[in-house]
């Protein structure tokens, strides 16, 4: 008796308690179909050629379970490739946040035109880059282009004396430079216009010197921004491909690279993963990077 | 106290102006050249227009670039709309996935597509109208949602539909008017980004603008640096032409978004 009480009285919140739950769970279904289009589309299209591409990586010509083609991407060319990748985002990076932020500190002390125009110039450099800028740059600083002749001329500068070339590895990390540099402005300008006019004054007022007021107040207030911009830059040049393809004709040991002569066929038939290894490879730096990033904005946040 | 420009700052902005707007003038000096580099004529330029592959190049990227736009917008606007009206638990998911096609390397989903999409869409090239759907929706979805927040988009609906307007009608004759200028700054960034993509034209094998300059760039350098010439100059014309609507300017500032 006791006991069909308590299972009455249980059935009796489950129902009444369920109701709700229900109720909610219909809405939720309903909800979802909004964004059912959406879904779809960029499950389709994006997540399922992934999906694809880690599926052969992990396999080898006749459908067996191998990790063969990750133990390559830690020798030979593709080893190679990575260090070549790694050191190209690494520079392009460096420079492009430095000349970035020396441009950001500038900009945000003039007004109105000036500044709208840096900083759409600033947009379009970043979205005009691919092929365009590659050619533009060949011909700039090619053996035969008017900058190359007036740097030997008018100051006697020889770009080509050193290691340069416009072909190699310094030549494409010139032209990163150019679109990162830009990208740089307009990603690190918000947290520069947020340092207030007021803490200079406050320094000020309490006798700190300039080198004070850097050490003491713009450098902690803009490091996580700084080092989170940095992140989103190594991102941009780790994965470019256009302009490097442009350049080189892929002859320079790059993973974006890499992988573009192996969809071109220029495979040998025990390889046929190794494309998607790659793009694996490359797929996993990004995310680490990514995953750094959104673990220095939180912890900037909560400070 | 304001904040006002040292002679450091002054330096600093005069030389990066010149660093920046130096290669392009150069380039465009060198696409001047005439043939064997002596004198200056429009001959590369006239040239790009004698080649066979350069009017159907540019056709099919014209193509692909409108087909894209068309396809994000009819898929975008009543997403975010939606998402705005009564789907606001789904706005989280969607800012994340649309994050994504930032952080993973396109290389990498060219390689992928290659060979997940079935055989009758890789023959046609309006298969990269998808792709640059995914590549361009983390701009259009920040443009779009900006646009929308700026008007009282619930009252609009409410209005509308209680003079007994479909939500079709709704869409059509009420928000998207509200919004042109994001409509519109979303349109060109999308429509910018598309005529310029290279990797997943090239590595799909199809034959756009950008993989027909690198292709002519074997034959004739300074038609392929005249191409890009011409082709930067337009873009940064139709910029300057459009930087009256301020979403352009939103649309470009968000291309490399601030994250999370």
């Amino acid at each position: 008796m006791s006991q069909t009480s308590v299972q009455s009285t249980l059935s009796h919140q489950t129902a009444e308690g369920a109701l709700p739950v229900a109720k909610r769970a219909f809405r939720f279904d309903k909800s979802f179909l909004g964004i059912l289009p959406f879904l779809g589309l960029i499950g389709y299209f994006f997540f399922y050629p992934l999906a694809v591409v880690f599926n052969e990586s992990i396999h080898d010509s006749h459908h067996h379970l191998t990790a063969s083609a990750y133990k390559a991407l830690f020798g030979g060319d593709y080893r190679n490739a990575f260090i070549g990748s790694f050191e190209l985002a690494a520079y392009s990076m460096a420079i492009s946040a430095i000349i970035g932020a020396l441009i950001c500190w500038a900009v945000v002390k003039t007004q109105g035109h000036a500044r709208k125009l840096i900083i759409a110039a600033a947009g379009v450099l970043t979205s005009t880059g691919g092929i365009p800028l590659a050619f533009s740059f060949i011909a700039a600083f090619g053996q035969e282009g008017l900058v190359t002749k007036i740097l030997l001329n008018v100051f006697h500068w020889d770009i080509y004396g050193g290691a340069f070339d416009i072909y190699n590895f310094w030549g494409i990390l010139l032209v990163y430079c150019f679109f990162q540099a830009p990208l740089m402005v307009i990603i690190f300008i918000p947290a520069v216009e947020n340092l207030k006019v007021e803490w200079q004054e406050a320094n000020e007022t309490l006798g700190g010197s300039r080198i004070a007021y850097l050490r003491f107040v713009v450098i902690p207030v803009l490091a996580p921004a700084f080092i989170s911009s940095c992140l989103l830059l190594f991102a941009s040049g780790f994965s470019a491909y256009a302009t490097a393809a442009a350049m080189s004709n892929g002859t320079i040991p790059l993973v974006p690279l890499l992988i573009g002569n192996l969809v071109n066929g220029e495979v040998l038939a025990d390889q046929a993963n190794q494309g998607d290894a790659l793009a694996m490879g490359m797929i996993i730096v990004c995310v680490l990077v990514f995953g750094l990033y959104a673990l220095v904005m939180r912890v900037s946040r909560r400070k | 106290m304001k904040r006002t420009l040292g002679w450091s700052d002054r330096i600093i902005l005069i030389a990066a102006g010149f660093f920046f707007i130096t290669p392009f003038l150069a380039a465009a000096e060198y696409s001047l050249r005439g043939y064997g580099g002596k004198g200056h004529t429009f001959a590369n330029y006239t040239w790009i227009l004698h080649q066979l592959g350069f009017g159907p190049a540019l056709l099919t990227s014209l193509r692909i670039a409108g087909v894209s736009v068309l396809l994000l917008l009819f898929l975008m606007i009543p997403t975010v709309v939606y998402v705005q009206l009564g789907g606001r638990r789904w706005a989280r998911l969607i800012e994340i996935l649309c994050l994504l096609p930032i952080v993973i390397p396109v290389v990498s989903l060219a390689i992928g597509a290659q060979v997940a999409m079935p055989k009758r869409l890789q023959s046609t090239s309006y298969e990269l109208c998808f792709f640059y759907v995914i590549i361009c929706m983390p701009y259009v979805y920040r443009t779009l949602n900006t646009g929308l927040q700026a008007i009282a988009l619930p009252t609009l609906v409410e209005a509308s539909s209680s003079l007994g307007a479909t939500p079709v009608k709704t869409l059509v004759l009420v928000i998207i008017p509200a919004i042109r200028s994001a409509t519109l700054g979303a349109a060109f960034i999308t429509f910018a980004i598309s005529m310029g993509e290279y990797a997943l034209a090239v590595l799909l094998h199809f034959h756009t603008l950008p993989t027909w300059a690198t292709n002519a760039a074997q034959e004739n350098l300074y038609g392929s640096v005249a191409i890009s010439i011409g082709s930067l100059f337009s873009v940064w014309f139709l910029l300057v032409l459009f930087s009256y609507l301020p979403a352009i300017k939103g649309a470009l500032q968000n291309k490399k978004v601030k994250v999370i």
